[in-house]
C-alpha cells in the first residue's frame, strides 16, 4: 500500500515549466516510499519539487524508475509501463488552482465525474461543497471568488473523482496568514478523513513543520533526507538540509575529539572550541560539520554558574540586537575563540536583562539542541 | 408618373440582375466559412498543440495562400482538382462530372484563400490558453479531444470567431483564384466580385456601383456583428 517513487528524469537543456526555466543539464534523482499519511516535499525553488509532480502525475515523462501508487503501476522503465494521465487517478492542486475560468464551481467539479450517473454525479458535488464548506459557492464563476475560495473548490475538484493520491503544490502561496492557517489545518482532517496518501509542496518552514508527518528536503533535485519533521530538524544529515531548516549557525571546522564515557557524551573540536554533544554516532577523529539553530542558543548574565561541568557555556560578547517583533535576532561572538553565532532569544528576555550592544554575557549552547553530520 | 414607371421598372430590372450574384456569393461564403471552421480549428490545435515530423512544411503549406498571387492559386488548383487534375480526375470517375466552372469550385476556391487566416487566428488564441488547465482536465480523466472541446476551444473562442470573420469576408470577396476555378458563367458562377468587374467592363456603372454599395455593406455589418459578439462575450 502507499507509494513507492524511484525516479531518473535529466534535462539537457533548458526546459520551461510554468514561469521558471530549469536550467541546463538538470537531473532529477527521488526515491521514496510513503504510506497514507500526509509528506511535505520542502526545498529551495528550482529544487525540483514541481518537477517530482509532474512526474508522478504522468504530464512530464521519465527517463528511468518506477512509480507505484497503491499497487497500481504508474511507470515502469523495465516492464515499459508509462499509464497516461487519464488513468492515473490522481488528484492535483496546481499552484494556480487551474480552475476552468468559463465553467462555475458546480460545472468544475462535476468535469472530473465522467461517467457517472446522473444523481451519483450531483450527490457526490453536494458531498465535495459540503465537505470544503462552499455549498454557497456552487453557481458563481472562478473570476468572482477570492484566492481561498478558489483554493477550497480546487481542492473539491481535485477530491470529487475519489483520487488514490493527492498531489498539492504550494496550495497555499498566495494567500494570507490567517486563511492560510485555517486552510492548513483543513486538509490536516482530510487528509486523516480520506485516509490517501498526500504530497504537500511547500516553501514555508512553519507550515512543512505544522503539517508533515514526514518532510521530504530536496535540493538541486535529489532527495536529501526523508523522515519525521523532528528528525529533520534536530538531526540534519548534511549542511543543505541543515541550511534549509534554517540552522543559521554552522562551522565545518570540527573533528571529533573523544568519547567521554561519563557523561555519555562526544567531545568536539572546534578550533579553539570543546563543544559537548549527545549523540554516539561518530568515531573519535571524524571530520564533521556543527550547528545549533538561533532558537536554541540562551542567553545567561555572566554571573551564572552552573552546577553541571559539561554544559556548553561561553563568555560571548554583544555585537548587534536586531528587533523582529516578539523576537530579537542577536549576533554574538565567542570571547575564546573569534566565532560569530546568531541567536534568537525572547524580546521580553532582552528587556528584563537590559542586554546592550557591547555587553558580555553567557550564552548557553544546549548539547541536545547542537547538530551535528558529517563533512560534505 | 410617366417618368416613376420606368424608374422601378429599371430597379426590378437591377434587383434581378443583382439578385443571383449576391445570393450566390453568400451562399459560397456561408459553405466555405462552415468548412473554413470544422478544418481550421482542428488544424490549428493540431499545430499548436503537437510536434510532427513535417510540421513546418505542413504550416508553410497552410499558410502560403496568404502570399501567392491569387491567380496563381487559381492555376494550382485547376492542376489540381481540373477534369486531368490529381484529385479532378477521382472526382470525375465518382461522380461522372467535373468540379470545374460549377459554384462548387467556386466553394474550393473562397476555402483555399480563406483557411490560413482562420488557422492563423485559431492558432495563436489556442497557443494562448494556459497548457495546465488542459493538464488539470487530463488529470481529472477528460481525453485530449473531450478536453479540446469542453477547455481549449471554448476559452479560445475569441480568437477563433475573429478568424472566422476574417475568412468569411475574404471568402465574400474572393475573386482571382474563383475566377480562373470556376469561371465567370452567368446565372451559375458569377460571384458579386466578378460580376463587379463584368459590369465595369460592360460599362453598366449603375449594376457596378449597386453592387459596390452592397458589398461594402456586408463588410460593415460583419464587422459590427463581431463587434458586438465578441463584447458580449467579454461581459
Amino acid at each position: 500500500m502507499g507509494i513507492k517513487v524511484d525516479l531518473k528524469k535529466q534535462y539537457n537543456d533548458t526546459a520551461h515549466s510554468g514561469k521558471k526555466s530549469v536550467k541546463k543539464s538538470f537531473t532529477l534523482d527521488v526515491s521514496f516510499e510513503m504510506e497514507n499519511e500526509l509528506v511535505v516535499l520542502f526545498g529551495p525553488s528550482g529544487s525540483g519539487k514541481t518537477t517530482l509532480f509532474k512526474c508522478i502525475s504522468g504530464i512530464t515523462d521519465l527517463d528511468k524508475g518506477k512509480i507505484t501508487v497503491e499497487n497500481k503501476v504508474y511507470f515502469d522503465k523495465d516492464q515499459k509501463i508509462n499509464l497516461p494521465i487519464q488513468k492515473r487517478n490522481l488528484g492535483y492542486v496546481f499552484q494556480n488552482y487551474t480552475l476552468f475560468p468559463h465553467m462555475s464551481v458546480r460545472k468544475n467539479i462535476e468535469c472530473g465525474l465522467k461517467g457517472w450517473e446522473k444523481e451519483a454525479k450531483e450527490e457526490r458535488v453536494l458531498e465535495m461543497l459540503n465537505l470544503l464548506h462552499i455549498e454557497e459557492l456552487e453557481t458563481r464563476y472562478p473570476s468572482q471568488l477570492s484566492g481561498g475560495q478558489k483554493q477550497r473548490v480546487a481542492l473539491a475538484r481535485a477530491l470529487a473523482p475519489k483520487p488514490e493520491i493527492l498531489l498539492l503544490d504550494e496550495p497555499f502561496s498566495a494567500l494570507d496568514l490567517e486563511i492560510r492557517t485555517e486552510l492548513a489545518e483543513k486538509i490536516k482532517d482530510l487528509q486523516a478523513k480520506i485516509g490517501i496518501p498526500v504530497l504537500f509542496i511547500t516553501h514555508n518552514l512553519e507550515e512543512a513543520f505544522h503539517l508533515a508527518d514526514k518532510i521530504l528536503i530536496l535540493y538541486e533535485g535529489k532527495a536529501q533526507q526523508f523522515g519525521a519533521p523532528e528528525k529533520i530538524f534536530y538531526h540534519p544529515e548534511n549542511l543543505h538540509v541543515a541550511e534549509l531548516v534554517g540552522i543559521s549557525n554552522i562551522f565545518d571546522d570540527a573533528y571529533v575529539e573523544k568519547h567521554d564515557e561519563e557523561s555519555k557524551c562526544t567531545v568536539l573540536k572546534s578550533g579553539d572550541l570543546s563543544l559537548r554533544i549527545k549523540t554516539q554516532k561518530f568515531k573519535p577523529g571524524d571530520k564533521v560539520s556543527w550547528g545549533i539553530h538561533p532558537e536554541n542558543i540562551t542567553l545567561l548574565l555572566p554571573d551564572y554558574s552552573s552546577e553541571n561541568q559539561d554544559e556548553n557555556i561561553y563568555f560571548v560578547r554583544i555585537n548587534d540586537i536586531i528587533n523582529k517583533g516578539p523576537k530579537k535576532r542577536i549576533t554574538l561572538t565567542l570571547v575564546r575563540c573569534n566565532k560569530t553565532l546568531i541567536a534568537e532569544v525572547p524580546a521580553q528576555f532582552v528587556d528584563s536583562l537590559k542586554l546592550h550592544a557591547g555587553d558580555i554575557c553567557l550564552a548557553k549552547l544546549e548539547m541536545t539542541k547542537v547538530v551535528v553530520f558529517h563533512k560534505s | 408618373m410617366n417618368k416613376i414607371i420606368p424608374k422601378i421598372k429599371d430597379m426590378i430590372i437591377m434587383l434581378d440582375k443583382v439578385w443571383f450574384p449576391l445570393s450566390l456569393t453568400l451562399w459560397v461564403a456561408t459553405i466555405s466559412s462552415v468548412l473554413v471552421l470544422c478544418t481550421g480549428v482542428i488544424i490549428a490545435y493540431v499545430f499548436a498543440r503537437h510536434d510532427f515530423r513535417g510540421k513546418e512544411l505542413a504550416e508553410l503549406l497552410v499558410t502560403l495562400p496568404l502570399v501567392l498571387p491569387p491567380t496563381v492559386i487559381g492555376y494550382l488548383l485547376v492542376i489540381l482538382v481540373g477534369r486531368n487534375g490529381l484529385l479532378g480526375h477521382l472526382i470525375y470517375d465518382f461522380f461522372g462530372t467535373g468540379i470545374m466552372f460549377t459554384w462548387q469550385a467556386a466553394v474550393i476556391a473562397a476555402y483555399t484563400v480563406s483557411l490560413p487566416l482562420m488557422v492563423r487566428a485559431a492558432q495563436a488564441a489556442i497557443e494562448a490558453v494556459d497548457k495546465e488547465l488542459e493538464y488539470a482536465a487530463y488529470i481529472l480523466g477528460r481525453s485530449e479531444i473531450e478536453t479540446a472541446l469542453l477547455i481549449t476551444f471554448p476559452l479560445a473562442k475569441r480568437g477563433i470567431l475573429a478568424g472566422l470573420v476574417l475568412s468569411f469576408a475574404r471568402a465574400v470577396g474572393e475573386f482571382g483564384a474563383t475566377l480562373m476555378l470556376a469561371g465567370n458563367i452567368p446565372g451559375k458562377t458569377n460571384t458579386m466580385s466578378i460580376s463587379i468587374y463584368s459590369a465595369f467592363q460592360a460599362g453598366n456603372d449603375e449594376l457596378a456601383q449597386a453592387l459596390v454599395l452592397i458589398l461594402i455593406f456586408i463588410s460593415l455589418l460583419a464587422i459590427s456583428l463581431t463587434g458586438r459578439f465578441v463584447g458580449k462575450l467579454e461581459a
